[in-house]
This record gives structure tokens, sequence and C-alpha cells, in this order.
């Protein structure tokens, strides 16, 4: 096989920042599927536009504008969460709504649209080195706290009130899960785009849910799922001359559906096996 | 005479907005009681639950636990609680049982600190101790609705609880799997005298091992203690509900279960009917 891909410093770098993207989405998404508030990575990559379109416009950073409108939004969501607990997802409809208007609204005043365009569909091979710097540095601190606070945040997923009750000090491991949610969806929104981001963090899970036999085989299985859909995303989208992005969320779909049709024919196969064992003894 | 109070209630008031849900409500349940909570739907048991939790504050009044002033109290590990439904909403969670007690462990683990091998061992006793040791690994969406129900009771126990507060423990599980919660109930508190506190519809599979019973009506505890003659009797007229309203003999009126009970009482201490 001609690895020819692998020679150049631009792939290089894709790889790296896609596997270290494809190892902490999905430990964030965990989290977020089993707090039933799937739809936050939707609601925080569409205000991570609003902020790009900020950064753009005034000549900052626009991960950095990215990162701040994520934070805001995230403390935002939390914020709605618990004046209307019983509709908890509401909270995430109505800052998707303002996310999309802010940046539908900012994007008018932004001078170069070819800029903000590469923050809707990611630009994986066109990062540059302060990039990967950054995605590497957050990589590894997300993964760090994800590892530190793993029983902390499996009991607040699992029962936030027992939790509480049990001493757990709920509030602060929200609130590092809050900033952990935001960095890492903004610094997402520039690499696999921000309308693709949120499907990484659920559909790994999904397709982990399919096959798991608990919750940390869920979260062993979900960031395999990612980065074999990243790694395989990143080699179609190169040689077929595809967008990375649309590629790799794809390619996590298509090992979703696989997951499903190994998970039914084996059930398949148990009860055609049972039937067997059943008609031997009779 | 009763013992040292393991709760204590005393002239409890809380509503909702500006609907008031109850008003000097006062009780004590002795260490080692086994009590149920009582009472038609709305009348607030539950939330007499979230109250003695501290999860509501009540708008007047004051509650102990162990002897403490709810307002300084912090030993939570011993106190175990068993929310409405737990084992259902729990069961569609991707996680096995021994995860699931595991991570009650919390207040002995502590703080970002990682569960040892000893720990999994006290995880296992649990299990054990309501006949799902077998079980440890199963995911707990492939556990029946009794199953799920020891499995939460298994949560709280790992924790060596000195109090137990069981929100409808028995709901959405069959007969059997009732009696069978019920017996491991009964043994945690005659063997380890565990006090039990139970919000409860299902009196005619609770009573017989109940040695009082409250009955939350009209604002307040009917009354907070119940002869067993009389449980006996409340758990014959139960039976009989599921055909419509019974015979109370205790007071001479027609009417279901829990109103039999808490009329019964009624009679015992003089009150007119």
């Amino acid at each position: 096989m001609n690895l020819d891909i692998l020679q150049y410093g631009f792939m290089q770098r894709a790889f790296l920042v896609g596997i270290l993207l494809a190892v902490i989405i999905p430990c964030i998404g965990v989290i977020v599927v089993f707090k039933r508030l799937s739809l936050i990575g939707d609601a925080l990559s569409h205000t991570s536009l609003a902020g790009v379109a900020i950064g753009l416009i005034f000549g900052i950073n626009p991960i950095v504008g990215a990162m701040a409108a994520c934070l805001i939004a995230a403390f935002g969501i939390e914020a709605i969460r618990k004046k209307i607990p019983r509709y908890s997802e509401l909270s995430i409809a109505i800052v998707l709504s303002v996310g999309v208007g802010l940046a539908g609204v900012l994007s008018g005043f932004v001078k170069n649209a070819a800029t903000f365009n590469s923050f809707l569909f990611g630009s994986i091979v066109a990062i540059s080195d302060f990039e990967t710097a950054l995605v590497v540095g957050i990589s590894v601190l997300v993964f760090v706290a994800f590892i530190i606070l793993y029983k902390e945040l499996f009991y607040i997923a699992f029962d936030e009130q027992a939790a509480e009750l049990s001493g757990v000090p709920v509030r602060l491991v929200n609130t590092i899960f809050t900033i952990l949610t935001a960095v890492t969806v903004s610094v997402a929104s520039r690499t696999v785009g921000a309308l693709i981001v949120s499907s990484l963090m659920v559909v790994p899970v999904a397709s982990a849910m399919v096959m798991a036999r608990s919750y940390k085989q869920t979260v062993i299985w979900s960031v395999v799922y990612a980065v074999a859909a990243t790694i395989t995303g990143l080699f179609i989208s190169y040689y077929a001359e595809l967008k990375p992005g649309g590629t790799i969320v794809l390619t996590a779909v298509v090992l979703f559906l696989l997951a499903l049709l190994i998970k039914w024919l084996r059930q398949i196969f148990r009860t055609a096996k049972m039937k067997g064992a059943a008609n031997e003894s009779t | 005479m009763p013992g040292e109070c393991a709760i204590e209630v005393k002239n409890l008031s809380f509503g909702y907005s500006d609907v008031l849900l109850m008003e000097g409500v006062s009780f004590c349940v002795s260490k080692g009681d086994f009590a149920a909570v009582i009472g038609s739907n709305g009348t607030g048991k539950s939330t007499m639950i979230k109250l003695l939790l501290g999860l509501l504050a009540p708008s007047g009044g004051e509650i102990f636990l162990m002897g403490e002033a709810l307002t300084s109290f912090h030993q939570f590990s011993k106190i175990g609680y068993v929310p409405q439904n737990s084992g259902s909403s729990a069961g569609t969670f991707p996680a096995t049982a021994e995860e699931i007690v595991l991570s009650s462990l919390y207040s002995q683990i502590g703080f970002l600190r990682i569960p040892k091998k000893h720990h999994k061992k006290i995880v296992l006793d649990a299990l054990e101790s309501v006949g799902m040791k077998a079980h440890a690994r199963s995911l707990i969406s492939e556990l029946s609705g009794g199953q799920q129900q020891r499995v939460m009771l298994a949560r709280v126990l790992v924790n060596n609880p000195e109090i137990l507060l069981l929100d409808e423990p028995t709901v959405g599980i069959d007969t059997g799997a009732v009696a069978s919660l019920m017996e491991i109930l009964h043994k945690l508190n005659i063997e380890k005298n565990v006090t039990i506190l139970m919000v409860t519809h299902d009196l005619s599979h609770v009573a017989p091992y109940l040695n009082r019973v409250l009955c939350l009506s009209d604002r307040n505890f009917a009354e907070d203690s119940i002869p067993p003659e009389l449980i006996v009797h409340a758990h014959a007229a139960s039976h009989e509900f599921s055909h419509g309203h019974v015979h109370c003999a205790a007071c001479e009126h027609e009417h279901d279960s829990e109103h039999c009970i808490a009329c019964a009482h009624a009679d015992e201490n003089g009150v007119e009917l």
C-alpha cells in the first residue's frame, strides 16, 4: 500500500490533531450523552461561530473568540438548566438559537468570508503550528482531567442528587466539565468544523453503547470508534479528494451502522444456537 | 415509651409557591423502627423525605437526624436514600451493577482518589447481601425491575447506613420481588438495627414488617404510632381493598385501607371520628 500521505507535514499534523481530538471529544461526549444533553455540542459549536466572527471583525485570534463564546454559552446553558430543571433540554435550544442568530448577523460584518467558512466545516489539513500546539495542550489537559475526575463524573452523570448527598463537590466538578467542554468544542471547530464537532461527540458514543458491556467499556469503545473514524476518514478524504471533516463524520456513521449490523447478526446467531440446543435436548 | 429519635421533626411546615402542603408536622422515628409513611397522592409523602434530606428547605420548623439539627448535619453517608423509580430510571444507563454500587462508595474513597481492591470487596459484599452478587457484571438495563431495585438498595448499603429512607421502593415490581425486597429490609432492621422510613402505597405487602405507620393527611400526620395488632388489621383490610372499599373493623366505617389505619389510630386515642 502506498503511504505517501504520511510524507507530507500537513498530513502528519492532521493525523496528530485528528487522533488527539478523537480521544478527547468522545470522553466529553460520554458524559454529555449520559446527562441527556446530547445536543450541547451543537449549541456550543454554533455559538463558537459567533465568537469566530467577533474575532475576525475585531482582529482577535478567532480560536480565542470561539473559546470565549463557548465558555459563555456553556455557563449560560448550566444557568438556564438550573432555572428550569424539568425542561433542561430547553436550555440548549435557547442557547443554540442565540448562537445561530448571532453568528448569522455577525458573519455579515466579516470581510474575509473564506476564513469564516473554514470554521463551518473545519480545515484539519490547513492548521498552523500554533493551532497544533493549542490542540496538543488542550487535549492533554482534557484527557488528564477526565481520568482524574472519572469516578466523580460517572457519579454525577448517573445520579447528581446522590452524588451531592455523598459529598461530591458537584458544582466544582460541573464547572470544570463545562470549561473542558467549551475549550474542546472551540478547538475542534477549527479542525473538524463547527457543524461537525457535535456529531463526533455523539456518534462514537452511540456506536460504543451498541457493543459495550459496562460504562468503562463504553468510554474505551467510544474512543476506539472515534480514532478509527478519524484515521479512516482522513485516508478516504485524501485519496478521494473529499473534505476531511465531513468524511470523518460520515465514516463514524458507517461504523455505527456496522456496530448495529454486528449486534443484529450476533443476536440471530445466538437465537439459532439456542434453538439448536433446545432441539437436541428434545 | 419510644427510644432515642433517629429522625425527629418538630412543627414542620412546607409549601410550594402559595400552596401550603404541610403545617405543624411533628413526629419521632425511634432508632431501630421500621416505619411507613402513608397517605393519599399529593399529601407530601415524597416531599417529606426530601425535606429530611435537606433537598428542600422547610418554611418553618426543625428537623433532627441522629440527634443533630439538619442545618449542621454532615453525615449523609450514614443516611441511605433510595428515590422513587430509581431502579427503572437507572435502567437506561449503560453501567454494570458493580459500577453503580461502587460509585456510592465515594465518601469512603474520597475526592480524586482511585478505588482500591478492598472497595471492590465491599461492593461485592453489598451485592451479596441483596442476593445480586451473581449479577455484579450485568448491565443494569438487562436486569428485571425487582433486581434493579435490589441493586439500588445495595448502592446505599455499601456505606452501612444507620437510617434508610425509601420512596415507594415496591412500585413497578412483581409480588415475588416485593416479598424478597421486604425480607432483605426486615433482616437489615432486625440484625443491624437500621432505622427504616418508607413511603408506600403497597401496605398489603409491607404491613407485616412494620412497627409504626405515619399517616399524612390534611396537611399533618394523623398519628405516628399504631399498635401492632391494628397494623395486622390494616394488612387484612388492604387485601380486600383491591376489590373496592372495605369495612374497617377499627372504626366501623367503609373506606380504603389508608383511611382505615388513620381512623383506627384516632379511635385508639379517643379522637372523634
